[in-house]
């Protein structure tokens, strides 16, 4: 999962230039500020100088590759990976479903590893290479595991859908659809509250006896 | 959730420096720290991500090796890994079973080692900023005490707190009497696996004995025979994505059809893994009967205290212990 | 024919698939909170801390100071809202839906007290977190058992009554025992959402997650004095909600307020843990039931109180008493249904609601009596066989109840069930079987349908509908294609905006019946169009593209509207289920496992069978999760859910269910529509969890009367 040439050798050097960009907007004035910020920051700035200001600033650079696709964007520490994804990347097939771990409608991939999108930080993903449902396909042509779920039902309303194909992928891919049982067992990240689970049951076992690529 | 700082440093040494200062906060996984910020429960001012660190001793963070007397595990090799991992499987199923028994698929591929044990309790009073609870906010009292405690601590609470550690990896750790390797700046102390986590007593607001410009950097788990005689069961209210309402890691050497060893640690039932000593000792030298397990559930089971949602544990965690320890002994 | 099954079990894979399955899977489908208008801002909500009293302070103004923030809307600053402002020289009702941001009273605790709106997600919700208010607190109560004296009945409802009260009482064997269903939240898995914009100052247009566009439409005009063809609500896709988005709840409208003081459009999306407080739940309801039968198992009488929660603004009712009145054949039934006003939101219908609930106390008690009856629970209930309604005395439309039973017998190996509880142990696990069954009646509403056949072959077939799972589109398109013999794939649906034309909100079990309907009578009015276009002569399946070409129309068009139907004044109309489960029970931890399911539906004939599987399905895992884990918790010294997440919320997840046999009787209604086919929706969960507990009795001996039945429950 490392990507080596993402991170300098000697980050600590950020922490440095990070403390000292904040130093530096405690110590400039007013007005030097004030030119470099966006007239919303100003009214808001009115007696919370430091807090106000520094939010402008406190984004930082992110490079990540999404289904292909190398994305340099700029986002606040804060920011989810989901919702950079959903509200900055508009690429809303990667679903909120809870938003703290505990649904798996966010999952994709990182690096080929699923995980919880609502859970990571943006910024925490630089230099990785995610993968969303969007980035499943391959051109018109569905993936194995999107036909499956097509064929066995494997939703309703389909909003976990997205999260349950790209654990289904996981599962495969990790070992761990070698029975039914096991498959119940390392699919219960993924909740579906419509109750697809034995469709999806049905089509994961179709596409791992099918001995298709995934 | 607050704007914070995030910093990433590459060494060691350049996260040490960083760590302990007020505001700060260390996030490897994330799973349960970022869960925290969002509630509200939590709010650094730094978050210092440390995946990116680099050997320490030679060793990796993320790696699993073998030393001399042992198995060690890099505070930040992910939970799923460890759980895969063949040395593991073949040493240390307990430890195996127990971090599969845990999360979801997607948490395990994202949580550490280290982190798994520095996960704060699920009390629900601890992650509602509105409520009373004195492991949040020291002196506002204990929601849980008179209230919705259902999951909650038999052993070892106190006037001040009633919530568990929500961990399984922990509950087989302490039972295979690991233990925990700690980086300071005045370099690496040792500690074992039971002493890192800690009752409440009068602060909550503590967890572990890890001080707060300290970091974890692994774990090591001794050499031991009890690979063919290990179970970890976890009794929940689904079958999976659940946390435990009680647990149980048990792991037995057997000779001759006598128990050489045993090793019994619960989940679910304490502030901390709750090592069981003393049933311990007295499953020793005794045949592995279901008659024999019952006693030592039993014995397990002194100073217990029910605080009337948990009580039904006071049954629930005996009958778990024995049910583990037939696992064990092949009983089932 | 196309649609017709031809075996009672289809798997997973028979039928057509559904026609919006690749939007789905591909994450094309957008639901409401995935529209990008342009100028697109973020509205949080911050709630309530405390469950009773008034606001006497709110201080906003580090929120408004907070980066990014556009404005932050109080009661003491927001907008009116004309269709809450009590009409000139009328008193306010005193009761009715929750007014947002109305004034400073606080009704339930998480009541949204302020909107801040900023410029991204993370500030929004950052800001929000700084609103802060002060309080006068009122004592409140949230404990229904603890307040139940407090019960009064619903308005015109309530109470029952046919031949001898209490006739149970003097039965040689009767049960009498209490029940209770707690508050079961819906949580769909798409967290409610809406992205407002007022296009002009009297123009305004949502995507929101509602079940019914048509009656969203009809809210918001109503609330903004607008006219209905201003307000266009989009749809399209619903990510579940069984109930949960029936109604205008209030954070639509503090989206569309907030849309009014930006003057941008406005995107809110409520949080997992408002989902719990701010757009219904299935009520907490205290049940008890008296029940009596001769020695051969005849019932003499039923007795069925219970008491259901609703707010102290609104009294929310449904019908958990129906059930006894109308199940069995019995001569005297009595039933009673109180409303407990409690400091809550107020609760909503929930699939199979009331039915779902009150199926669970009568279906339990009947399992209860066959027990000191020693007679199969299934022999039982054909003892008791309805023929005719017996509330109504009215015939049934169509009844098939008695070969449902057969059917679920059959599958889950009834016959390996022993009538003495705690007998049969497998590896260390009690084996145990138990049935329950259900009905919710067969509504049908008027709909109409645009539909547009055109010169390439191709049929667009529109509707108001809304689709939150079940399937409709596919439906539509196979009954469109039955009917005009052309392939589905030429047919589309469109489907969930509130321009098209009329169809009910989807709820009821009634969309295929009444939708269908319409769609049925599309397709016959166009064949008739294209018969006289094409002259005497004309076959029953024309070549429609030929006619058109012939007749020089690049399309024909029609709009057809049914109504309602009038089946139900000389016919009892209802679906039937009944449950079958094989559970594994661990004495000594009380773990529960569901080792096998068979649910028969008796719900007309099967108009798409992946997708009918599916809702069964789907349904009955619902109903094993109220079973089995699921229960909102409230800590009443606060008022406060203290579980509201889906970590403490327990749902089923995968590990929990096995492979579920859905079978269909498969018979036409001959009444309800010309398809034949009855609602299946609610059937699939009602009935379930009685069937559970009753599983769990017969393979443990532990009786559990309170849901969910929990391992603390069932242990030794």
């Amino acid at each position: 999962m490392e990507n080596k040439e993402a991170y300098p050798a000697n980050d600590a050097a950020q922490d440095v230039k990070d403390s000292s960009r904040r130093n530096f907007i405690k110590q400039s004035t007013l007005l030097t500020a004030v030119a470099l910020t966006p007239g919303t920051a100003i009214k808001a700035a009115a007696d919370h100088i430091d807090e106000q200001i520094a939010a402008v600033f406190e984004k930082m650079p992110l490079k990540m590759q999404v289904n292909g696709k190398t994305q340099n964007l700029s986002v606040e520490p804060r920011a989810t990976l989901l919702d950079i994804l959903r509200e900055q990347l508009d690429l809303t097939g990667t679903k909120k479903g809870c938003d703290h771990g505990q649904c798996g409608a966010c999952t994709v991939h990182v690096d080929g590893h699923r995980i919880n999108s609502c859970l990571t930080l943006g910024v925490m993903m630089n230099g990785r290479k995610i993968t969303t449902i969007e980035g499943l396909a391959n051109g018109n042509q569905l993936h194995p595991m999107q036909e499956a779920f097509i064929k066995h039902d494997g939703f309703q309303c389909g909003y976990c859908t997205p999260g349950q194909i790209m654990s289904a992928v996981a599962c495969i891919r990790e070992g761990h659809a070698n029975s039914e049982h096991e498959i119940r067992e390392y699919m219960s990240g993924n909740i579906c509250r419509c109750g697809a689970y034995p469709n999806i049951v049905n089509a994961i076992q179709e596409v791992k006896d099918g001995g298709m690529a995934v | 959730m607050k704007q914070f700082q995030y910093v990433r440093p590459a060494t060691l040494k350049a996260a040490l420096d960083v760590i302990g200062k007020p505001g700060v906060k260390v996030i490897a996984g994330g799973t349960n720290l970022i869960d925290l910020m969002k509630r509200g429960v939590t709010a650094p001012d730094k978050l210092v991500d440390i995946n990116h660190l680099g050997l320490v001793d030679h060793q990796s963070l993320k790696d699993i090796t073998e030393t001399k007397t042992g198995l060690y595990l890099g505070s930040l090799a992910l939970n799923s890994v460890v759980s895969e991992n063949n040395m593991v499987a073949k040493r240390h199923p307990l430890l195996a079973m127990a971090l599969k028994a845990g999360a979801s698929p997607q948490l395990r591929n994202m949580a550490t080692v280290g982190g798994n044990m520095m996960q704060r309790t699920r009390c629900g009073y601890f992650y509602d900023t509105t409520m009373p609870c004195n492991k949040r906010v020291p002196g506002t009292g204990c929601g849980a005490m008179e209230g919705i405690n259902r999951m909650h601590a038999i052993f070892g609470a106190s006037q001040q707190c009633i919530a568990v550690h929500p961990s399984d990896m922990c509950v087989a750790l302490a039972a295979l009497d690991a233990t925990v390797h700690i980086a300071g700046k005045k370099g690496e102390r040792k500690l074992p696996f039971t002493q890192f986590h800690r009752l409440p007593g009068e602060h909550p607001d503590l967890d572990n004995n890890l001080a707060k410009d300290e970091l974890i950097v692994g774990i090591e788990i001794p050499d031991n025979n009890f690979a063919q005689n290990s179970y970890y069961l976890k009794i929940r209210d689904r079958q999976s994505y659940a946390f435990a309402l009680v647990s149980v890691a048990a792991a037995l050497e057997i000779e001759n059809g006598i128990i050489k060893n045993a090793r019994l640690a619960m989940g679910g039932v304490a502030h901390k893994p709750w090592r069981l000593f003393d049933a311990e000792k007295a499953l020793t030298g005794k045949q592995p009967t279901e008659e024999n397990f019952a006693q030592a559930a039993t014995l397990a089971m002194q100073g217990a205290i029910g605080h009337g949602g948990n009580s039904f544990k006071l049954k629930l965690a005996p009958a778990t212990i024995t049910e583990a320890l037939k696992h064990a002994a092949g009983l089932v | 024919m196309k649609t017709a099954i031809n075996k009672t079990m289809p798997s997973s894979a028979e039928g057509m698939s559904r026609v919006d399955g690749r939007l789905k899977v591909t994450g094309a489908a957008k639901y409401s909170a995935e529209y990008t208008p342009k100028g697109l801002t973020y509205g949080v909500l911050a709630g309530s801390t405390i469950t009773k009293g008034n606001i006497i302070a709110i201080d906003t103004k580090a929120a408004e100071r907070a980066p990014g923030v556009l404005a932050v809307i109080t009661h003491l600053n927001a907008p009116k809202v004309p269709g809450d402002q009590p009409e000139k020289g009328k008193a306010a009702d005193a009761k009715g839906a929750l007014k947002v941001f109305y004034d400073d009273k606080i009704y339930y605790n998480g009541q949204p007290v302020a909107i801040v709106v900023a410029d991204t997600f993370e500030r929004a919700l950052f800001a929000a977190s700084l609103v802060k208010a002060q309080y006068k607190t009122e004592k409140h109560i949230t404990s229904l058992p603890d307040n139940r004296d407090k019960g009064f009945p619903p308005r015109g409802e309530g109470t029952y009554k046919r031949g001898t009260e209490d006739a149970w009482k003097l039965a040689p064997f009767k049960v009498e025992q209490e029940y209770i269903v707690p508050t079961v939240t819906h949580n769909p898995m798409e967290l409610h959402a809406i992205i407002a914009n007022w296009d002009t100052d009297n123009k305004l247009t949502v995507w929101d997650k509602t079940q019914g566009v048509k009656d969203t439409q009809g809210d918001l005009a109503h609330l903004f004095k607008l006219p209905k063809e201003n307000v266009q609500v989009h749809s399209q896709f619903v990510g579940g909600a069984f109930g949960s988005a029936l109604r205008t709840w209030p954070h639509e409208v503090a989206a569309i307020l907030a849309a009014k003081v930006v003057k941008r459009p406005v995107k809110v999306v409520l949080s997992r843990a408002d989902m719990f407080t701010s757009v219904g739940y299935r009520p907490f309801t205290w049940q008890k039931i008296g029940i009596g039968a001769t020695a051969d198992g005849k019932l003499t009488g039923i007795t069925h109180e219970a008491a259901g929660q609703t707010s102290s603004y609104e009294n929310f009712t449904e019908g958990p008493t129906g059930v006894s009145q109308s199940l069995y054949a019995c001569p005297n039934v009595n039933t009673k249904y109180h409303l407990v006003a409690l400091d809550i939101a107020t609760p909503t219908w929930m699939r199979g609601p009331g039915e779902a609930t009150g199926a669970f106390a009568l279906e339990s008690a009947l399992d209860e009596l066959s027990y000191q009856l020693k007679l199969d629970p299934v022999e039982l209930r054909l003892r008791n066989y309805a023929q005719t309604d017996p509330g109504s005395g009215k015939p049934f439309s169509s009844k098939f109840l008695n070969e449902a039973y057969q059917l679920g017998s059959d599958h889950i190996g009834w016959k390996d069930r022993k009538q003495e509880p705690g007998t049969v142990k497998q590896n260390g696990w009690y084996v145990g079987y138990g049935m329950g069954g259900g009905m919710f009646g067969a509504y049908r509403a008027g709909a109409t349908i645009r539909a547009k056949f055109n010169a390439d072959g191709t049929l667009l077939l529109q509707s108001a509908v809304s689709d939150i799972g079940p399937g409709t589109g596919t439906a539509m398109v196979l009954i469109a294609a039955e009917q005009l013999g052309i392939p589905a794939e030429k047919i589309r649906f469109e489907l969930g905006d509130s321009s098209l034309p009329n169809a009910p909100t989807q709820g009821g079990s009634a969309t295929t019946a009444s939708v269908g309907s319409a769609v049925y009578k599309a397709c016959a009015d166009l064949k008739e169009k294209f018969q006289k276009l094409a002259g005497n002569g004309a076959t029953n399946n024309p070549d429609y593209t030929k006619i058109l070409k012939d007749s020089g129309l690049p399309s024909l068009e029609v709009v057809s509207e049914t109504d309602g139907g009038n089946g139900m004044q000389k016919y009892a109309m209802n679906s039937w289920s009944v449950h079958f489960v094989k559970v594994l029970v661990n004495a000594a931890t009380g773990v529960v496992k569901i080792d096998k399911v068979a649910c028969v539906s008796d719900c007309g004939k099967v108009i798409s069978p992946k997708t009918a599987r599916s809702q069964v399905i789907g349904g009955a895992i619902g109903g094993l999760g109220m079973a089995l884990m699921e229960e909102s918790i409230i800590d009443h010294r606060y008022g406060r859910y203290i579980n509201n997440n889906f970590a403490d919320y327990h749902v089923p997840v995968n590990a929990d269910i096995p492979q579920i046999d859905a079978l269909f009787v498969n018979k036409p209604d001959p009444i309800i529509n010309p398809m034949g086919a009855k609602g299946m929706a609610e059937i699939a969960l009602i009935g379930m969890a009685a069937a559970v507990a009753n599983a769990v009795y017969n393979a443990s001996g532990k009786r559990v009367r309170d849901l969910p039945i929990t391992p603390d429950k069932v242990m030794a």
